[in-house]
């Protein structure tokens, strides 16, 4: 094993105010809120304040970190010692990065929401609901042990539910999905209030396979603190993988990871999130929440590949791999299918939505290619795969929170969330028409842009891993990734609406919601260019990270494979260019006159039909079960209440008939149960 | 440890005094004594927390203040606390403090409604006393220490809870208060059935002695004929606590009570079955429950995922609450069968959140009674968050009791009950891990299902029920502070967590867990 990383531990305070603080500042808004405060100016300051100063200290985090030691905040009481836990803030390269990533982003959103959510009804719960956010997704990527994550964890789930369902009351703009529009006779429109049922509900099945897993992990390990786990992964990998549980039980830990993270099976609920406002889309539904899966697998996927090479058995190695080509398996899929269904989709926030699935997809593999590497490369190669994954966390969480700030703009000006009503926009927006430029193409992957150079770190790592139809598709992605995004940009921007709209009049956004965005597509250009400064900061986090405690190779070298994804990416959007604005290829037309295009688009456009299937098969199995076990209800009921005490009266009657008034008889009967009841006393005692 | 005043005894006579005086005040004065009553409730909850924070709850606390019944054969009657029972009686004391205040409004309604109709029934004060009576009765069951004793105030409770449904009750109450009693009763006689028979055979009742100043359970009881005590007192329990097969009675119970009982009745009495089932029938009977085991997992399974699929097709309020009380038996019991110390420990934790998120979900539920014109049916509802944003907020805190979502106290019990689970399972090869995966996420996923798709039917959507907004009187604001006081012990369990860990290891060790 190599050497184990060292930490400075510390007293709780000053850096657990990291994630403290914006819950000090949801819990002083929560309770102005009961008082009955309602200026929209008090919610938003404390919300911007809180989030910022948590950014502050988290960027002073870092700086410590990367200038001296991985920090160990700890508090000094136990928490519920039965299970060892206490309040612990745990900051090595990984919680660094993430840390700034979450606070930065949340504070450039949080100031976008202040003008986008200006007069909403809902503004002062928005505010409350949004910090507790932020709160949150610090403590997942901080917290020193598992039920302190978990907690982070479930409160950005019930974050993202309560803002889903933002706008409760459900009219029929903030809805997801054409309205009427039906597949497999399965409704595809989705109101805000069923999106936030759905997120919680499939988020659920995965947090209690989280739970299970910690259960069998703390059961085998005796701790639950991160970086314990680290240290005793040889034993309880050992344990595990002798009762022959292994992977299966990695499995039910990662399903957590993989429902938050909206990957195969589980991203239906990630697409009709989008009902919330467009900065919780930003925020909670691109850049930080459904990264939170991801910085699972980035935390642990070290600590199992160092705990097995240091372990060195058989059966460890074996059972870490079936795990992990499970895992890159679902993030190769949910990679290809989504960028499938992003290229037909007529909503603008639903293809970022698409896209962001897809693009963790992308992280996952990454993350599990490390994993793959087990057994025939080094630490080395292993640490930049893991590293590549974080790339590609940083740089599309930049890309895309900026590409849905700008999505929430247009959806504005527009008054319409489908982009057939949108287009031309270009002319009067110029610095949202460089912003949505620079953000896109990073997603698109042109160089020099970051997205270029992370994505190459993935596909690299996807092909190091040797699985080769993971690595295909990981390619063929990156080309419908291009093609998916530069069709967007086009038609927002320099086409014509196809359905036009006389009375919207375009102009520039507002410069609170301009500036975040126009900050962020900047950033992604600038990480980008300066990669080789980019690559150098994740390096040295690489070193800083439990498990890895290597630097990671992150420059991009030119090979064939790199070669290969240029040109497909420059192609695809070269046809696309083609297609939609030099041959204008009515593709509506098409769709109604090409039977075989039309079958095409409909099971591209309806998610591949597996919404319906899931709620014909598993919400419909459910309900048949609820009805059978509501009859069955009834027959007990029906057997207790009315059956019990019709053979009472029966019995009644029955012996009603016995007693007939007639001495004689009562005689006769009085001598026949004495001998009755004297025999049996004989029968039993008796002998 | 012995106090060195006989606090608990206390706690039993002084809300009794306080609503012997509500008998006797004016109507503009019954508010003021109610708050003073509730008070008196909620010192269990406060002598509990104490001793846990000056450590004797892992000891166990007597009150010194002991009935020596010995000679009759009956045992010791003494009133004691542990980290078993501080959960059971936090619960009691909170639930039953606030719906004390809770009451008021809605009481005075409900006798209003009643007397419009013609048939007006017996006053407040009445009402109050049969309160406290229900109340304390209970308090005394989680004090209990041998069986004679619990089986009186069990008895006193099933008297003054089935007097309350009869005269306060909704839709056809005194068939449902009959029904009630019989239920109960039949529970009531099985379990004493059994007791009696121990106690007969053993020449004692007690269950918990103090030897050389320490509390010790007694020796389990392997008397010829044990079994059969054993089985009358586990299914007299399962009926009291409403598990599958014999929860008829519940729907009918808890939906038609008074709103301010049912919150009393749902979590707090069903629950106590339970509690007792930990206390008094795992030390007496282990072998029964180490043979029987897997089948009352099984059973606990059913349990949870039957009442939540009933659950989910209740179209009346109250009803679907009911129902997710016999959901929400199945976990206590769950935890109790894992036969380990997490899951004794999560159950009795399991008690507490479920105390807390369903009695705020009842007292939610008689908000609209009260407000919205006898309101009980979820489909009128929909869209309700608009004009009760806090309402549905508290509801939300209620159903993450349920669910096991943090901030909610159900999160710990959620883990330790699941820690348990795993740790009894003999894990080996994929397909174990597949079963048992598969079972707790449809448990669970059934839980969370009901609990959020009725949120959404309840409070989002187009609003459906025109009229002013919520107003933040006594009345709600008795909701929002056990709301509250969930998330404060969600937090504040520190001291909690070693009592409840010795007391829950002493039981799991007596059934060869750990």
């Amino acid at each position: 094993m190599s050497e184990p990383l060292s930490y400075t531990i510390t007293g709780f305070l000053p850096w657990s105010l990291t994630w403290l603080l914006p819950y000090l500042g949801a819990l002083v808004l929560s309770l102005a809120y009961i008082a009955g405060f309602k200026g929209e100016r008090l919610y938003g300051l404390v919300s911007v304040a809180s989030i910022l100063l948590s950014a502050l200290i988290s960027t002073l985090a870092a700086y410590r970190v990367f200038t001296d030691n991985a920090i160990y905040a700890k508090a000094s009481v136990a928490w519920f010692p039965w299970l060892g836990v206490t309040f612990g803030t745990y900051i090595d390269g990984l919680g660094a990065v993430m840390a700034l990533v979450v606070s930065w982003l949340s504070f450039l959103i949080a100031v976008y929401s202040l003008k986008y959510m200006e007069g909403d009804w809902g503004f002062p719960r928005y505010f409350i609901i949004f910090t507790f956010f932020v709160a949150s997704m610090q403590l997942v990527v901080l917290a020193d042990n598992l039920i302190l994550l978990f907690i982070g964890w479930e409160g950005t789930g019930l974050a993202s539910y309560a803002l889903i369902g933002h706008w409760y009351t459900d009219e029929e703009d903030k809805w997801v999905g054409v309205p009427g529009r039906r597949a497999l006779g399965k409704p595809m429109y989705f109101e805000p209030s069923h999106s936030a049922v759905r997120a919680v509900l499939f988020t659920r099945v995965g947090d209690v396979g989280l739970v299970i897993g910690i259960a069998a992990i703390y059961l085998a390990s005796g701790t639950l603190v991160i970086p314990e786990l680290a240290s005793t992964a040889t034993g309880w990998l050992a344990e595990l993988a002798s009762k022959g549980i292994l992977p299966a039980i990695l499995l039910v830990f990662t399903l957590g990871a993989l429902a938050k993270s909206a990957q195969f099976p589980f991203h239906e609920w990630l697409v009709t999130a989008m009902t919330g406002p467009t900065p919780v889309s930003a925020l909670i539904h691109a850049a930080t929440m459904v990264k939170a899966g991801v910085y699972f697998m980035l935390r642990f996927a070290p600590i199992l590949i160092a705990g097995a090479i240091a372990l060195g058995t058989q059966a460890v190695v074996e059972g870490l791999r079936d795990y992990f080509l499970i895992v890159a398996g679902l993030g190769a899929i949910t990679a290809f299918a989504l960028a499938t269904m992003a290229l037909v989709s007529n909503e603008l926030k639903l293809i970022l939505a698409y896209s962001t699935a897809s693009q963790l997809g992308y992280m996952f593999i990454a993350a599990a290619s490390a994993g793959l590497l087990l057994g025939f490369a080094g630490m080395e190669e292993v640490a930049s795969s893991v590293m590549a994954g974080l790339s590609h966390l940083v740089s599309h969480a930049v890309f895309k929170a900026a590409l849905f700030l700008v999505a929430g703009w247009l959806i504005h000006v527009a008054h319409s969330r489908f982009i057939d009503r949108m287009g031309g926009y270009a002319r009067y927006m110029k610095l949202t028409a460089i912003s949505l430029w620079l953000a896109g193409l990073s997603l698109a992957g042109i160089p020099p842009l970051s997205g270029f150079f992370s994505k190459e770190l993935v596909i690299h790592y996807a092909e190091e891993a040797g699985v080769s139809w993971i690595f295909f598709l990981a390619v063929v992605t990156a080309g419908l990734t291009a093609a998916y995004t530069i069709r967007m940009i086009l038609r927002v921007m320099h086409l014509e609406p196809l359905e036009a709209d006389s009375h919207v009049k375009a102009h520039e956004a507002p410069k609170l919601m301009l500036i975040p965005y126009l900050v962020l597509a900047i950033a992604s250009l600038a990480l980008g260019v300066g990669w080789s400064y980019t690559s150098g900061l994740l390096s040295k986090a690489s070193e800083l990270t439990i498990g890895l405690v290597e630097k990671a190779k992150l420059s991009v070298e030119l090979t064939g494979v790199t070669g290969v994804v240029i040109a497909l990416v420059l192609g695809s959007i070269g046809s696309v260019y083609y297609l939609y604005s030099i041959a204008r290829v009515d593709f509506r037309d098409l769709i109604e006159r090409n039977t075989l295009a039309r079958y095409l688009h409909d099971f591209l456009f309806d998610r591949w039909y597996i919404n319906s299937i899931y709620y014909i098969v598993i919400v419909g199995s459910f309900s048949y079960a609820a009805y059978a076990m509501y009859a069955l209800d009834s027959i007990i009921d029906t057997i207790y209440h009315a059956g019990v005490p019709m053979l009472g009266a029966l019995g009644a009657m029955a012996l009603r008939v016995l007693h007939r008034g007639r001495t004689d008889y009562y005689l006769a009967m009085y001598a026949y149960f004495i001998s009755l009841a004297l025999l049996l006393l004989y029968l039993f005692w008796g002998r | 440890m012995i106090m060195d005043y006989p606090l608990l005894w206390i706690t039993l006579i002084i809300p009794l005094i306080v609503s012997l005086i509500v008998l006797l005040v004016r109507i503009e004065n019954v508010r003021s004594t109610a708050y003073v009553g509730g008070f008196t409730l909620l010192l269990p909850a406060f002598i509990a927390t104490y001793y846990a924070i000056t450590g004797a709850l892992s000891e166990g606390v007597f009150d010194p203040l002991q009935i020596d019944m010995e000679n009759r054969g009956l045992g010791r009657f003494m009133l004691y606390i542990d980290g078993l029972s501080a959960p059971i009686v936090i619960g009691i004391s909170i639930v039953t403090g606030f719906v004390s205040i809770y009451s008021v409004k809605y009481m005075l309604h409900r006798i209003d409604e009643m007397s419009s109709r013609g048939e007006p029934p017996p006053s407040f004060g009445v009402y109050y006393v049969l309160y406290v009576v229900f109340s304390i009765s209970m308090l005394g069951m989680a004090y209990s220490t041998n069986l004679a004793e619990f089986y009186i105030f069990l008895e006193l409770s099933l008297l003054s809870s089935f007097a309350l449904i009869a005269y306060y009750g909704y839709g056809d109450r005194r068939r449902i208060a009959l029904l009630y009693f019989i239920w109960t009763h039949v529970a009531g006689a099985l379990f004493l059935a059994g007791v009696l028979y121990y106690g007969f055979k053993s020449g004692t009742f007690d269950v918990i002695k103090i030897v050389e100043g320490l509390p010790a359970y007694v020796s389990p009881f392997l008397e010829k004929g044990y079994q059969i005590a054993a089985w009358l007192i586990i299914i007299g329990l399962f009926i009291k606590m409403a598990v599958f097969g014999v929860h008829m009675w519940l729907p009918y119970a808890h939906a038609e009570a008074p709103t301010p009982v049912s919150a009393l009745l749902s979590p707090n009495l069903i629950g106590i079955a339970g509690y007792a089932l930990a206390r008094f029938a795992l030390p007496l009977f282990p072998s029964v429950f180490e043979t029987y085991q897997w089948g009352f997992v099984a059973l606990s399974f059913i349990t949870i995922i039957y009442g939540g699929l009933v659950a989910l097709r209740q179209s009346d309020f109250k009803r679907f609450l009911a129902y997710s009380s016999v959901s929400q038996m199945g976990y206590m019991l769950l935890g109790i069968f894992t036969l380990t110390a997490y899951g004794i420990g999560g159950s009795m934790l399991h008690y507490l959140s479920h105390a807390v998120g369903k009695a705020v979900l009842f007292m939610v539920a008689g908000v609209f009674i009260a407000e919205l014109h006898g309101l009980r049916a979820i489909d009128k509802m929909g869209g309700l968050a608009r004009r009760y944003p806090l309402i549905a907020a508290v509801s939300l805190l209620g159903f993450m009791h349920l669910v096991g979502i943090p901030p909610a106290l159900g999160m710990w019990s959620e883990i330790l009950i699941t820690f348990g689970l795993v740790k009894a399972v003999p894990l080996a090869g994929v397909g174990s891990v597949v079963l048992l995966s598969s079972l707790v996420i449809v448990a669970f996923g059934v839980t969370a299902a009901y609990s959020f798709v009725t949120m959404r039917r309840i409070f989002f959507g187009p609003l459906k029920q025109q009229g002013t907004g919520e107003s933040l009187d006594d009345f709600k604001g008795s909701i929002l502070f056990i709301a509250v006081l969930g998330v404060f012990f969600f937090i504040a369990i520190t001291p909690f967590s070693e009592a409840l860990r010795t007391a829950s290891t002493v039981l799991s060790s007596l059934v060869g867990g750990g």
